[in-house]
C-alpha cells in the first residue's frame, strides 16, 4: 500500500476515538445547553429555549457568580504560589548530587497520587483534634490551634489551596528543573566571570532563558486549576456553604444533584471558552520549533 | 548492475526548490560522487534514486526500468546511511542478514553470505554483538556489510564517513575504495568533503542550489573548473580569487597592480583565479611583484604564506624548508599555464 | 566570613531547606501510611509511636466495604483502557511523526485541546446517553469515557518516543526490502517498545486515579477505588484508619509504577511542550 493512503488509515482509529469521546460530547453539551434539560423530565432534553440557560446564569444566579469568583481566586492563588514555590525548589534541587537527586525521585510520589486521595489526606491532616498540620500551625500561630479549619470559609479555602499547591509543586518543580538544565551552562559562567552576583545571574541570565518553560508551566497549571474538582469534592464538597465551590463543582452539583443538565451544560460551555484561549497559547509553545 | 538515468529530476517543497530539473547519466559500474555544500540538493537527489523521496517532476531510471512508482524495497538498491541506520535491537549478524531475510532468501543461503560479507569488512568476530557494543568505525563496517551482502544493482552512500574521526576516515576511505573496485557495482556517493570526492570518484558532479555545476573526472574539476563556484569549492587552501580587470592584454588588480599577460579581450571586471600551489615564492625583487607577508604558517609538509596584495590577501604555498616572519617582503610569480579567469557577473569561466 | 566559610554556610542552608521541603512533601503520605496500621483508637490521637496492626486491611476487604471488588474494577478498567488506547495511539503517533498530512497540525491541536476540556463538560452527555442505553454503573461505560482522557496523552507521548527513533534506521529497512507495514512491525515496534511500555504505565496511572467520571457514572457495581473512599464516612464521621488503609491500596501500586517511569513524567504531562 502506498504511504499516501496508509498514513490516513493509521490515524483513522485514533481520530474516531477522539471524536467519539471528546468532540461529540462537546457538541452534544452545546446542544443540551439550549434545552430545558431536566434529567427527571422526559422530553425536556429536546425542548429548546434559546439562550435562557445562559442568561439565567448571568442574571439570576448569584451562586454562579460565586463559583466564578471562587475559581478565579483559586486559580490565581494556586498558579502563583505553585509557580513561585516550585521555582524556588527547582533552584535548590537543580545542581544535583545525592541528596538532591533523591529529593527529585521523591517528588514523583505526590504526583502519582490520586487528587481525590490528596483531598482526603488533607482533610485528615487538618483535623482539629488529631491532624498533624493542624498541630504544626497551632504551634507556629497559636490563634490557629485546634480551630475547625473546614468549618471556616476562609480557612477552608486556604486548606483547599494548600492541598492543590502541595499536589502540584512536584510536577512543576520537575519541569522547571528540566528547564534549568537546558539553560546553557556557559551563559551563566560568562555572567559569573563578568562579576554578577548570584541573584543578578539569576535575574539577568537564568530567568529570561527560562521564560518559555515558565510560560508553559503557568498555562498548564492555569488549565488544571480552572478544572479543579477532585480535591474540592473530597476535602470540603464546596463548603462551608459555597465558600469553596469551584465552577466544576457547581456544574456537577447542578447537573447531577439537581438534574439540571441543560443549565449545567450551559455553564460548562462558559467554562470551555477560557480553555480555548489557554489551549491556543499552549499549542503555540508545543509547535514552537517544528 | 545497471546504469542510472535521471531525466529533468526536480524536487520542490512548496516554494523551496531542492533539486532543479537535473539530468544525469551514471554509467554501469561507475563510481559517481555528488559533491557540494550542505543544502545543495545532493542528498535529495540520492534519496530520490532510493525512492525515499518522491520527485516533484522528472524520471528516475535504474537499468532499463523507470522506477518512479516503485517502492524503495522494489528498486534493488542498497544504501549506507550517514548515521548508519543500524537496527539497535538486532545482533550484527541479524543486521547484515536483514536485507536477505526481508527478500525471502533461503535460510541455508543466508549464513554463508552473511559470513562472507562480514569477512570482507573484517567483522567476523563481532557477529553476536549488538550495534551499541561497537565502535563508530565498526558500526560503519556493519552498514557496509549490510549493503554488500546482496549484489544490488546500485549502491547508494550518504556521507558514510562523516561521523568518523579524522584518522579513521582516511583508513575507511582507502578500504571503501578497495572494496568498490573489487565489487564493480554502480555507486552513487554523496559527500561535502572534496578529498573524499577526489580520491573515490570516477566522476564527480559538483552541485549548488539544486543544480549540477560541473560533471567530470576529479582531474577535470580540479584542473579545469567550469565556473567560479567549482573553482572556489575544490582545493585546499581554496583557490585565490583576485578582483580586477583586463586592460591591454594584462590583468590589473583593483589596487592597480599589473600582473600577467593574458590572451583575452579587455573587460572592465574580471576575477583571476590562481591556486596557492601555482604561485612561486622568491626572494624580494626576484618575482613578478613584491608583497608583504601578512601571516606565515608552517604546516609541516609545506608552508603557507598569506600575503597582502593591494587591498586583497592571497595565499601562496612555499617550500617546506622556507622560513619567514610576518611583515617580511617576498617576491611572487604566477604560473601562467594555470591561471583561470572568471566573469564576476555570470560567474562563468572565461577561456583564455 | 571568608569565601569558603560563606560557601559552607550557604550549602548548609540549602541542605536544610531541601530537607524541610522533603519533609513537607512526605508528611501527608507517611501519615496515611502510619494511620493505616493504627487501631481505631490510636488513629484519633496524635501518636507517632503505637502498636501496628493489620486489622484495617482485613476490615476494608470485608462486608460492607468489599474493597476487593473496587480493586478489581479499578484494575480492570485501567487495564482495558490502556490495552485499547496504546495500539490505536501507536498507529496514529507513527503516522503523525513520520508523514505530513493535510490538516495534521489541526488534528494534533484538537487532540491536545481535548485534554484540556473540563471533564465535567464531557461527562454530561455521556451520562444522558449511558442512562438511555443502560451503560450506567458498568465497567464498559467507564472504559469508554476513560479513553477520552487517556488517548491524547498516549498519542502525544508515543509520538515523542517515535520522533526520537532515527529515520535512518527505518529507511535502511525499506531499502533493504521491507514494506512500510513490515518496517513498523520489525523495526519501529521493537525500538519503541520501552517508550510504549512507559506510555502504557503513564496512562494506567491516569485511568486508575480518575475520579469525576467514576463518581458520576457508577454507584454500586462498577465503583472504582477512589470513589470507594467515600464508603468510609460513617455516622460518627470519617473512619480514618480504614480510609488510610484504602488510601495505601490506591497509592502504593501507583508509587511503584511511577518510580519505574519517573524520567518520562514531565514529558508525558506537558505533551511535548517541555523536552
Amino acid at each position: 500500500m502506498r504511504d499516501n493512503t496508509l498514513k490516513y488509515l493509521l490515524v483513522l482509529p485514533a481520530v474516531v476515538v477522539v471524536f467519539a469521546t471528546a468532540i461529540w460530547p462537546l457538541i452534544e453539551a452545546a446542544r443540551l445547553s439550549f434545552t430545558v434539560g431536566r434529567l427527571n423530565r422526559p422530553g425536556s432534553l429536546e425542548q429548546y429555549l434559546g439562550w435562557e440557560n445562559y442568561t439565567w446564569a448571568f442574571l439570576e444566579e448569584p451562586a454562579f457568580w460565586n463559583s466564578v469568583w471562587v475559581t478565579a481566586v483559586y486559580t490565581v492563588l494556586t498558579v502563583g504560589l505553585t509557580t513561585i514555590l516550585a521555582l524556588g525548589l527547582a533552584l535548590l534541587l537543580a545542581p544535583g548530587g545525592r541528596l538532591r537527586s533523591s529529593a527529585q525521585t521523591l517528588l514523583i510520589l505526590p504526583f502519582a497520587m490520586s487528587p481525590a486521595l490528596i483531598g482526603v489526606s488533607f482533610r485528615f491532616m487538618f483535623n482539629p483534634e488529631f491532624g498533624l498540620f493542624d498541630a504544626f500551625f497551632g504551634v507556629l500561630i497559636p490563634p490557629l490551634a485546634d480551630v475547625s479549619w473546614l468549618a471556616d470559609p476562609n480557612l477552608a479555602f486556604a486548606v483547599v489551596v494548600m492541598a492543590d499547591v502541595w499536589g502540584w509543586i512536584p510536577f512543576l518543580t520537575l519541569v522547571l528543573i528540566g528547564g534549568l538544565a537546558s539553560v546553557p551552562r556557559d551563559t551563566i559562567e560568562a555572567a559569573q566571570v563578568d562579576g554578577a552576583s548570584g541573584w543578578r545571574v539569576f535575574r539577568d541570565v537564568t530567568l529570561p532563558q527560562l521564560g518559555p518553560v515558565l510560560a508553559v508551566v503557568i498555562i498548564l497549571k492555569s488549565i488544571f486549576s480552572l478544572k479543579t474538582f477532585d480535591q474540592v469534592f473530597m476535602l470540603t464538597n464546596g463548603g462551608p456553604g459555597t465558600a469553596t465551590q469551584t465552577l466544576s463543582h457547581y456544574i456537577y452539583f447542578n447537573g447531577m444533584k439537581y438534574g439540571q443538565i441543560g443549565y449545567s451544560a450551559a455553564v460548562a460551555w462558559l467554562m470551555v471558552i477560557p480553555m480555548i484561549f489557554l489551549t491556543y497559547a499552549y499549542a503555540k509553545f508545543v509547535f514552537r520549533k517544528d | 548492475m545497471a546504469e542510472i538515468k535521471l531525466n529533468n529530476l526536480t524536487k520542490r517543497w512548496g516554494e523551496f526548490v531542492g533539486v532543479d530539473s537535473q539530468s544525469l547519466h551514471i554509467k554501469d559500474r561507475e563510481f559517481l560522487v555528488l559533491l557540494g555544500p550542505s543544502g545543495c540538493g545532493k542528498t535529495t537527489t540520492m534519496r530520490m534514486i532510493a525512492g525515499l523521496e518522491d520527485p516533484t517532476e522528472g524520471e528516475v531510471w535504474i537499468g532499463d526500468r523507470m522506477v518512479n512508482d516503485d517502492l524503495p524495497k522494489d528498486r534493488d538498491v542498497a544504501m549506507v546511511f550517514q548515521n548508519y541506520g543500524l537496527y539497535p535491537h538486532m545482533t550484527i549478524f541479524e543486521n547484515i542478514a536483514y536485507p536477505l531475510r526481508a527478500r525471502g532468501v533461503a535460510k541455508s543461503e543466508i549464513n554463508p553470505r552473511v559470513e562472507k560479507a562480514a569477512e570482507q569488512v573484517e567483522l567476523t568476530q563481532f557477529l553476536d554483538r549488538k550495534p551499541k557494543a561497537l565502535s563508530g568505525g565498526q558500526r560503519q563496517r556493519v552498514a557496509l556489510a549490510r549493503a554488500i551482502v546482496r549484489t544490488p544493482k546500485v549502491f547508494l552512500m550518504d556521507e558514510p564517513l562523516s561521523n568518523l574521526d579524522a584518522k579513521l576516515r582516511v583508513t575507511m576511505r582507502a578500504e571503501l575504495k578497495h572494496l568498490s573496485r573489487e565489487l564493480q557495482v554502480t555507486t552513487v556517493y554523496v559527500t561535502h568533503d572534496q578529498i573524499e570526492a577526489m580520491t573515490l570518484a570516477d566522476r564527480v558532479a559538483v552541485m549548488k542550489h539544486g543544480v549540477i555545476q560541473q560533471l567530470g573526472t576529479p582531474d577535470e574539476i580540479y584542473n579545469d573548473p567550469a565556473n567560479l563556484f567549482v573553482a572556489g569549492f575544490i582545493g585546499s587552501p581554496a583557490m585565490n580569487l583576485i578582483n580586477g580587470s583586463v586592460e591591454g592584454g594584462e590583468f590589473v588588480t583593483t589596487g592597480g597592480t599589473r600582473l600577467v599577460k593574458l590572451n583575452t579581450a579587455d573587460r572592465d571586471k574580471a576575477i583571476l583565479g590562481v591556486r596557492a600551489d601555482d604561485m612561486n615564492v622568491h626572494g624580494a625583487g626576484q618575482g613578478d611583484i613584491d608583497v608583504k607577508i601578512y601571516a606565515f604558517e608552517n604546516t609541516g609538509e609545506s608552508t603557507l604564506l598569506t600575503v597582502q596584495w593591494g587591498r586583497q590577501r592571497v595565499i601562496a604555498r612555499g617550500d617546506r624548508h622556507l622560513r619567514k616572519e610576518q611583515d617580511d617582503v617576498v617576491g611572487i610569480s604566477l604560473d601562467a599555464d594555470h591561471l583561470y579567469l572568471f566573469d564576476p557577473e555570470t560567474e562563468d569561466r572565461i577561456r583564455i | 566570613m571568608t569565601g569558603k566559610q560563606r560557601r559552607q554556610f550557604w550549602s548548609a542552608v540549602h541542605a536544610v531547606l531541601i530537607l524541610v521541603a522533603i519533609f513537607i512533601m512526605l508528611v501527608p503520605i507517611v501519615w496515611i501510611f502510619l494511620a493505616a496500621f493504627k487501631t481505631h483508637v490510636d488513629v484519633y490521637q496524635l501518636k507517632l509511636f503505637f502498636t501496628p496492626t493489620l486489622e484495617n486491611f482485613d476490615i476494608v476487604f470485608d462486608d460492607p466495604y468489599r474493597l476487593g471488588q473496587k480493586l478489581f474494577n479499578s484494575t480492570f478498567v485501567a487495564l482495558v483502557t490502556v490495552i485499547i488506547a496504546i495500539p490505536i495511539a501507536t498507529l496514529a503517533a507513527y503516522s503523525f511523526s513520520r508523514f505530513s498530512m493535510r490538516g495534521e497540525t489541526m488534528m494534533l491541536v484538537i487532540i491536545l485541546a481535548t485534554q484540556f476540556v473540563p471533564a465535567v463538560v464531557i461527562i454530561l452527555p455521556f451520562f444522558v446517553m449511558f442512562r438511555d442505553i443502560g451503560l450506567l454503573d458498568t465497567r464498559t461505560g467507564l472504559i469508554l469515557v476513560n479513553l477520552a482522557i487517556v488517548m491524547p496523552f498516549a498519542i502525544w507521548m508515543i509520538k515523542g518516543f517515535i520522533d526520537g527513533i532515527p529515520m535512518d534506521t527505518e529507511e535502511a529497512a525499506m531499502v533493504d526490502g521491507s514494506s512500510r507495514l513490515q518496517v513498523i512491525r520489525n523495526i519501529v515496534l521493537p525500538m519503541a517498545a520501552p517508550g510504549l511500555l512507559t506510555s502504557a504505565i503513564f496512562c494506567f496511572i491516569i485511568a486508575w486515579n480518575e475520579f469525576l467520571f467514576a463518581l458520576i457514572l457508577t454507584n454500586k457495581e462498577a465503583v472504582t477505588l477512589p470513589i470507594g473512599l467515600a464508603l468510609f464516612k460513617g455516622e460518627e464521621g470519617d473512619l480514618w484508619n480504614l480510609l488510610s488503609a484504602a488510601g495505601i491500596i490506591i497509592m502504593a501500586p501507583m508509587f511503584v509504577l511511577a518510580l519505574m517511569i519517573r524520567r518520562y513524567f514531565v514529558q508525558g504531562m506537558t505533551m511535548g511542550a517541555v523536552r
